[in-house]
């Protein structure tokens, strides 16, 4: 009997030790996988949604501005500088800004798997059988993203690694010529222009009017030894835009900067956020004056004053400054009064001493007054703006000896709107401008129209004016008198040369040590 | 040692020159259990005299001299000895209840568990009154580090056997409780239900847990009646328990004087030719830059706050466990319940568990048995907001006690991280957790040793956690919720369904013994969390969800994961007359959470043993009691990895109003293989003097390969990270054991034991070319951290930093000035760090392996002494040699009278004293901090009296008289004393909190 009973059992054992093969495959149950993702159209299509978040998300708070420190425009405020020596090297420029300042570490990374991740659908869609419409429109948006970041990444960093599936093997992970990135950059942004629709539903998609008009700035900002710096193809292409009339400056400069006036006929593309964690910004964060935080941590213009403005960037021209009389564009741009409902706040002596000077305006979220933090603060951000267009179309002509030109548009348009649509005579700029005179003032105009923007360091580097500007107009810079030329660029950051097998000690780009 | 054994050889000789009648006295253990054996028959060999042991396993009568005594006992195998007072006398248990041990999927006898092993019988846990198992064994077994590290209720205690063997997965070993393996959430075992303990160090002896042994393996089994009348116990106690020491933390004044000498430092090296009591006299002024008002006001007035008696108090824990068995020759029942509270240290902080444990066997057929060990628990916690504690602590002095204020703050700064730790006691945290641990086994035997078993074991938790952050608090404001909850549901359901077939058979003088067995074993988890925000009113708390109203803010998040194992295990021991065993292990075992193709791993071992002594030329060496040797090779293996390592992973994210597909940054590695170690063990066990005296010596290397990690990856890869099998380490080392009866008098005993262990480890292999990978994070996530980076040929728990010179003297200025210190400037008073390679420049390239964190040596050693019915314990651990970093004792260096300090701080550099080795004040930045170079690397050496106990056995007649088999009542004090250099909280426990002492009265009661 028992021995019946027990060799049933054992029967049953055998039976099932060899069926359990199975037994030890567990597939993800709220993943994709890899294969999974890039597999159907179906897929690819959020994966590249998620990587324009990605791409936005490098735009937020601390991170988001971490270039324009160390510039002409804007600069750390001073408790920032005395209490963390690497983010402070930015605006020094001193033995903290080295292949070990963070601050730019956590840029560089933050980058590459969005980079990465745009080449792998650029690859799957080349082995892609489906809809071959939408699947070029796909292309037109994976096509930008990278070209964005590798134009942003190059821009500050030099020569980079070029991520292309097709070609990993001859590329690898190593830097690259600049030849040879701008080529990539310029042929990404053709695609991008040729498959991206004229205008998008969904604002967070690229168009093909950004395409277009990054695709200008390239020809402009590509520096001169990578071959693609050219002023005609960039005056063509601005004229291109410009003739099509798709996008025009809003009347009121301050509707900019107005939440409630979001994605306007000026805005060519905009990151898009909103007053809930994760869509907020924690822009103004950074930007407010901590003097407002101390009296209430709701007031909307409150903050910790990373980044406030230069003196020249705040000044009157007859202080030594920028600003010109009646341009509407000063107090749109920048906070000089600190009066919150009726209080004045009072520099607690103990702070940094710049905190109630001015401060940078263009990020206040009005919508978060008295209900939220500062920290959800969350008004969309500029990427590129018509008026933008217009500046370097009208660079472009001077460069292209058409200073005449150049000079009328700048009055007409945007010169023309920063005085409220009636530019007084004395406001023109004179047709007679030489084009050397043009060069200065048109660096002027744009950091009128345009600063805190994000687009200073380039025109900074791109016209070779980094060194003398930024050390006469930036206050740490001035202190500490270390700015160098080789600070155009930035050094890659340790961890990389640690981690990339194609990047050693002697890549990093020249005058930094590998600190 | 030499006096002693002397000393022992003289107890001895006296004892044998006895003459006629004399007395014959001793008492009866078993020697699994370290327990008396009560009723055990002793007669004169040859003669009628006879009697048996009391209830207290003791004995006592008159004997002719040079008489030989037989003991004999049912269940256990008798012995002969010649008489003599004193004796101490060991039974091995013959029935196979008492003398297995259930390891998955089968039981086998303990004695085939050859290799390392290490036991910790009832007794000795009995000993200690604690509620966590770790805690019973910490300082009692060699090779065993026994570290905790959570003071908080219920906190966690860390477990290492033989050191780090994986790298980061798995490092702790795994408990198998009555042959269920667990990995977490031992806090739910109540230590009185438990009868041993084994710590299976060695390869061979974890090779039946092939799969998951690489890091240990601890048994437990619980409680299982005895054959006889049934019992009743009770065991209690209440402990009373405090903090032990908290850092000389500088007061308000001392606080204020290092600011202004800070801020003066700072100012006249900026200003060379400036009045500094000007300045001074300025920072003291109704314009200071240094001081708020009010702070100058406290500084004046002569107060100082400490913020941290707010929230801390002495707290009360209580534990009571009550136990009925009885046990006969069919079956046996065993039922406990248990209850245990702990208040916490800081207030609102508490603990509770009731559990109880069912533990029947039962024949049903002669042929057939039954059985089930089945443990059910409910924990229910209080938990206090985890920032709270360093918070209170670091509280500016200088700040009077507020619970108004929302943030605490320093010269009149707010700072929005630092939530006053008062009002943060109003964070509603709760937590729960039911769990269900149950074992069942049916086993046939089918021909006399032949036995075919199945069993199916499930470990069911279902936890919970609760939260809820009031309007008013900063942690609200700050983010703008309103008051917000959260609810955490998660659940386990672990199975594990095991078969084997065991057979044993003796010819002659040849035992063998087999085990086959398959087993089957799955892990299946899935939880989910509510964030909500937005109250109406913080009266209902966490408790009525739907009645948030900031619907945008609501977070949802669940997930659902599962993983699974199937082994199969051959087992074969051989052994020849008692003098030589051989054991024989295969297992062959495939894991879900590798890719196809590489999802098995086989894990043979081999031990051998020679028990020397049964030998024929040593029966005439009566020193010597116990000689074996023993070596056992084998391999284990690690797969405690992340699920789907080998595949990358994207997920949905809603945002911005729609869905996107985002990677989880980390990149799959289809080409992941089990880590595997490679373990050779050698062993000695000797016992002398009538076994008075035991040795036990192990010597270990341990070869791990292809170490599993997750490691940082250049982002141009795409991804983040990867989990890959990064590299091998080698680790050896040893364990030592001793234990000694000292004195063995009918009135005063002495037993002491002692163990040491060391282990040294060196990572000889890592992936590709590189030698070294590094762990970066800090607030970036991109800084090279300290600790945690991987060098080739160096030890595997570094420190890895700049090095630190001396502080700089006026005399250095000159050579100083001609070193490229990246943007520092070195002043007198200063942190100077050595130029390592003498380039003038202060680079990556300075920094070097500081020094490793591993202690040279460890253990323990305990003394008992037994003077009639009085017994004193004391229980030590030690830790010799070790290098730590204390973050806290660094931040506490700061210099700044900015934040907190430590009392080191008022020896500080000054011009007037110029040998100190204490940085001067300053504010502001631009100088090597503490933290930067290796300065304040403390050393982790420690001694520690762990436990101290003091005990009363009541006298038999007592006992007698009250109806009672057993009645003991003993006093503790746990953590009296520690001896270290260590500046932090603890060596051991870190610097999360300061370690604990307790007071416990107990009480253990037999009926």
């Amino acid at each position: 009997m028992k021995r019946k009973y027990s060799l049933i059992m054992l029967a049953l054992l055998v039976i099932l030790s060899g069926s359990c093969k199975k037994f030890i495959i567990e597939e993800p149950q709220t993943a994709l996988t890899e294969e999974q993702v890039f597999k159907s159209l179906d897929n690819i299509e959020p994966l590249v949604l998620g990587l324009y978040t990605s791409w936005r998300n490098t735009k937020k708070d601390r991170g988001g501005f971490v270039f324009t420190l160390g510039t002409d425009e804007a600069q750390q405020g001073a408790y920032q500088v005395r209490t963390d020596d690497r983010q402070a090297g930015l605006d020094r420029y001193n033995g903290f800004l080295t292949a070990s300042n963070t601050a730019l570490a956590e840029q560089w990374n933050s980058r590459w798997p969005v980079i990465s991740a745009a080449a792998k659908v650029i690859y799957a869609l080349s082995l892609n059988t489906e809809d071959p419409e939408r699947k070029n429109r796909i292309l037109g948006d994976a096509s930008f993203i990278r070209a964005a970041l590798n134009f942003e990444m190059s821009q500050y960093w030099g020569e980079i690694p070029l991520i292309d599936q097709a070609k990993f093997a001859e590329y690898g992970t190593k830097r690259q010529p600049l030849t040879l990135v701008y080529s990539n950059i310029v042929s990404d942004l053709e695609n991008a222009v040729k498959y991206l629709p004229a205008s998008q539903t969904d604002k967070r998609k690229a168009t093909r009017g950004v395409a277009l008009a990054l695709l200008g700035k390239v020809y402009m900002y590509a520096p001169v030894s990578s071959g693609v710096r050219d002023f005609v193809k960039a005056r063509d292409t601005f004229k291109q835009i410009v003739d099509a009339g798709t996008y025009q400056l809003v009347d009121n400069y301050a509707d900019l900067w107005n939440p409630a006036k979001p994605n306007s006929s000026e805005s060519i593309y905009e990151f898009q956020f909103n007053n809930v964690y994760p869509d907020n910004n924690q822009t103004q964060w950074q930007m407010g004056s901590r003097s407002l935080a101390e009296i209430d941590q709701y007031a909307y213009f409150g903050g910790y004053d990373l980044m406030v403005p230069t003196q020249y960037c705040y000044k009157d021209a007859t202080a030594g400054g920028l600003w010109e009389a009646g341009d509407v564009r000063k107090s749109e741009s920048i906070r000089y009064d600190f009066t919150y409902k009726g209080n004045i706040p009072v520099l607690n002596p103990a702070f940094g001493g710049d905190e109630l000077d001015p401060h940078v305006k263009k990020y206040e979220d009005i919508r978060t007054d008295g209900s939220l933090s500062f920290w959800l603060s969350g008004k969309n951000i500029f990427y590129l703006r018509y008026s933008d267009v217009l500046l370097c179309y009208a660079e472009a002509l001077n460069e292209t000896g058409a200073t005449a030109q150049a000079v009328d548009l700048v009055n007409t348009t945007v010169r023309r709107r920063a005085w409220n649509n009636n530019l007084p005579d004395d406001k023109k700029w004179s047709a007679a401008m030489s084009q050397q005179d043009f060069r200065t003032a048109i660096m002027d105009e744009r950091m009128r129209e345009l600063c805190f923007e994000g687009w200073r360091r380039m025109d900074l580097i791109r016209t070779g004016k980094l060194v003398d500007l930024v050390k006469t107009r930036n206050k740490w810079t001035k202190e500490s008198g270390s700015v160098q030329p080789f600070h155009n660029r930035y050094p890659i950051p340790l961890q990389e040369i640690k981690q990339n097998d194609d990047i050693s000690e002697a890549d990093q780009n020249p005058g930094y040590s590998n600190n | 040692m030499a006096p002693l054994l002397m000393f022992l050889a003289l107890i001895q000789g006296s004892q044998l020159s006895a003459q006629e009648l004399v007395t014959a006295s001793g008492k009866v253990t078993g020697k699994d259990d370290g327990m008396s054996i009560p009723g055990v028959s002793v007669k004169v060999k040859g003669a009628t005299t006879a009697t048996s042991t009391d209830p207290d396993g003791k004995f006592s009568f008159k004997v002719p001299t040079g008489a030989i005594l037989v003991f004999s006992s049912l269940g256990y195998g008798s012995t002969e000895r010649p008489a003599a007072a004193g004796m101490n006398i060991v039974l091995v248990a013959t029935t196979s209840e008492l003398q297995e041990v259930t390891v998955v999927g089968a039981t086998i006898k303990k004695g085939d568990l050859t290799g390392s092993v290490s036991s910790v019988g009832e007794k000795v846990i009995k000993e200690m009154p604690v509620t966590n198992i770790n805690q019973a064994i910490q300082g009692r077994v060699a090779g065993v580090l026994v570290q905790s590290n959570d003071p908080r209720p219920g906190g966690a205690v860390s477990i290492k056997v033989r050191g780090n063997n994986s790298i980061q997965y798995g490092s702790n070993p795994i408990y198998v409780v009555d042959g269920l393996v667990i990995e977490e959430a031992l806090n739910t075992i109540n230590p009185d239900d438990i009868s041993s303990i084994d710590i299976l160090k060695d390869a061979s002896a974890t090779a039946i847990y092939g799969s998951r042994g690489a890091n240990g393996v601890v048994l437990i089994t619980t409680k299982r009646a005895k054959n006889g009348d049934g019992k009743i116990e009770y065991n209690g106690w209440y402990g009373v328990q405090s903090f032990n020491k908290n850092i000389p933390y500088l007061n308000a004044q001392q606080i204020a004087d290092l600011r202004i000498d800070a801020y003066a430092n700072k100012y006249m090296d900026d200003n060379p030719t400036a009045d500094r009591q000007t300045y001074i006299n300025s920072l003291l002024g109704t314009n200071s830059v240094a001081f708020s008002q009010d702070e100058l006001g406290v500084y004046r007035s002569g107060q100082s706050y400490n913020w941290l008696d707010e929230i801390t108090r002495t707290a009360i824990q209580q534990n009571h466990t009550a136990t009925f068995s009885k046990g006969g020759p069919d079956g046996a029942v065993y039922v406990s319940f248990n209850y245990t509270d702990q208040m916490g240290l800081l207030k609102t902080s508490n603990y509770k568990r009731y559990g109880g444990q069912i533990n029947l066997d039962q024949k049903i057929k002669p042929w057939l048995k039954i059985g089930t060990n089945t443990n059910f628990s409910r924990t229910e916690e209080s938990y206090i907001d985890g920032g709270v504690f360093g918070i209170a602590a670091n509280a500016n002095p200088l700040l009077p006690i507020n619970d108004q204020i929302t943030y605490l703050s320093w010269k009149g700064i707010q700072s929005t991280d630092l939530y006053n730790p008062i009002r943060s006691l109003n964070i509603d945290g709760k937590g729960n957790l039911n769990r269900l641990l149950t074992n069942n086994y049916v086993v046939a035997t089918l021909i006399p040793g032949l036995n075919v078993r199945s069993s199916i074991a499930l470990d069911v938790r279902n936890q919970n956690y609760y939260n809820y952050i009031p309007k008013s608090l900063g942690q609200s404001l700050r983010n703008s919720t309103n008051g917000s909850a959260t609810q955490k549901k998660e659940s386990w359901v672990n199975w594990q369904w095991d078969n084997s077939i065991s057979y044993d058979k003796t010819i002659g003088k040849n035992s063998f013994s087999g085990i086959l067995s398959f087993g089957l074993s799955q892990n299946n988890y899935n939880y989910n969390q509510v964030n909500a925000s937005g109250f109406a009113t913080d009266d209902f708390s966490y408790k009525y969800l739907g009645g948030a109203y900031l619907k945008d803010q609501f977070q949802l998040s669940s997930d659902f994961v599962t993983n699974s194992l199937i082994s199969y295990v051959a087992r074969f021991n051989y052994s020849y007359d008692n003098k030589y065993f051989a054991t024989l292990t295969g297992r062959y075992d495939g894991s879900s959470k590798f890719g196809n193709g590489n999802k098995w791993g086989l894990f043979p071992s081999l031990s051998l043993a020679w028990n020397v002594a049964n030998e024929d030329f040593f029966k005439n060496i009566k020193a010597i009691n116990v000689l074996k040797i023993r070596a056992g090779y084998g391999i284990a293996g690690n797969q405690k990895i992340d699920d789907f390592a080998y595949r990358s992973l994207y997920r949905p994210v809603f945002t911005n109003g729609s869905v996107t597909y985002v990677s989880d940054g980390r990149l799959g590695n289809p080409n992941l293989v089990w880590e595997k170690q490679k373990q050779l063990n050698l062993g000695l066990d000797i016992a002398i003097l009538n076994n008075r005296l035991t040795f036990n010596a192990d010597y270990f290397l341990i070869h791990n390969n292809d170490l599993l990690m997750r490691r940082t990856l250049s982002t141009t890869s795409g991804f983040n990270n990867t989990i890959a099998n990064v590299g091998s380490l080698l680790n050896q080392g040893f364990d030592f054991n001793i234990n000694g009866v000292i004195l063995n008098g009918k009135d005063l005993k002495w037993n002491m034991g002692a163990n040491i262990s060391a282990y040294k480890s060196k990572i000889t292999k890592l992936y590709g070319n590189v030698d070294a990978i590094y762990n970066y994070g800090g607030f970036t996530g991109v800084e090279i951290q300290r600790e945690g980076n991987f060098f080739l040929n160096q030890p595997l728990n570094s420190i890895y930093t700049y090095k630190f010179e001396k502080i700089a003297q006026q005399s250095d200025m000159v050579r100083v000035q001609g070193i490229d210190y990246g943007g520092r400037t070195i002043r007198p008073g200063d942190i100077v760090p050595v130029d390592v390679n003498g380039d003038k420049k202060i680079d990556d390239a300075d920094r070097i392996v500081v020094g490793k964190k591993d202690p040279k040596f460890y253990g323990g050693f305990f003394t008992d002494v037994t003077y009639k019915n009085l017994t004193l314990n004391a229980v030590f651990n030690y830790s010799y040699g070790g290098k730590a970093i204390s973050g806290l004792y660094e931040g506490l260096l700061n210099g700044t009278g900015e934040y907190s300090g430590h009392e080191d701080e008022l020896n500080r550099w000054t011009p007037a004293n110029t040998e100190s080795n204490i940085p001067r004040a300053y504010t502001g930045s631009g100088r090597y901090s503490v933290g930067e170079t290796d300065y304040a690397v403390q050393n982790s050496s420690y001694l520690r009296m762990s436990a101290l106990t003091l005990a009363y056995n009541f006298t038999q007649d007592f006992m007698k008289k009250a109806k009672l088999s057993n009645l003991r009542v003993y006093v503790t004090g746990r953590n009296l004393l520690t001896v270290t250099k260590y500046k932090g909280y603890d060596p051991e426990g870190g610097d999360g909190y300061p370690t604990s002492k307790m007071f416990v009265f107990g009480i253990n009661i037999g009926l």
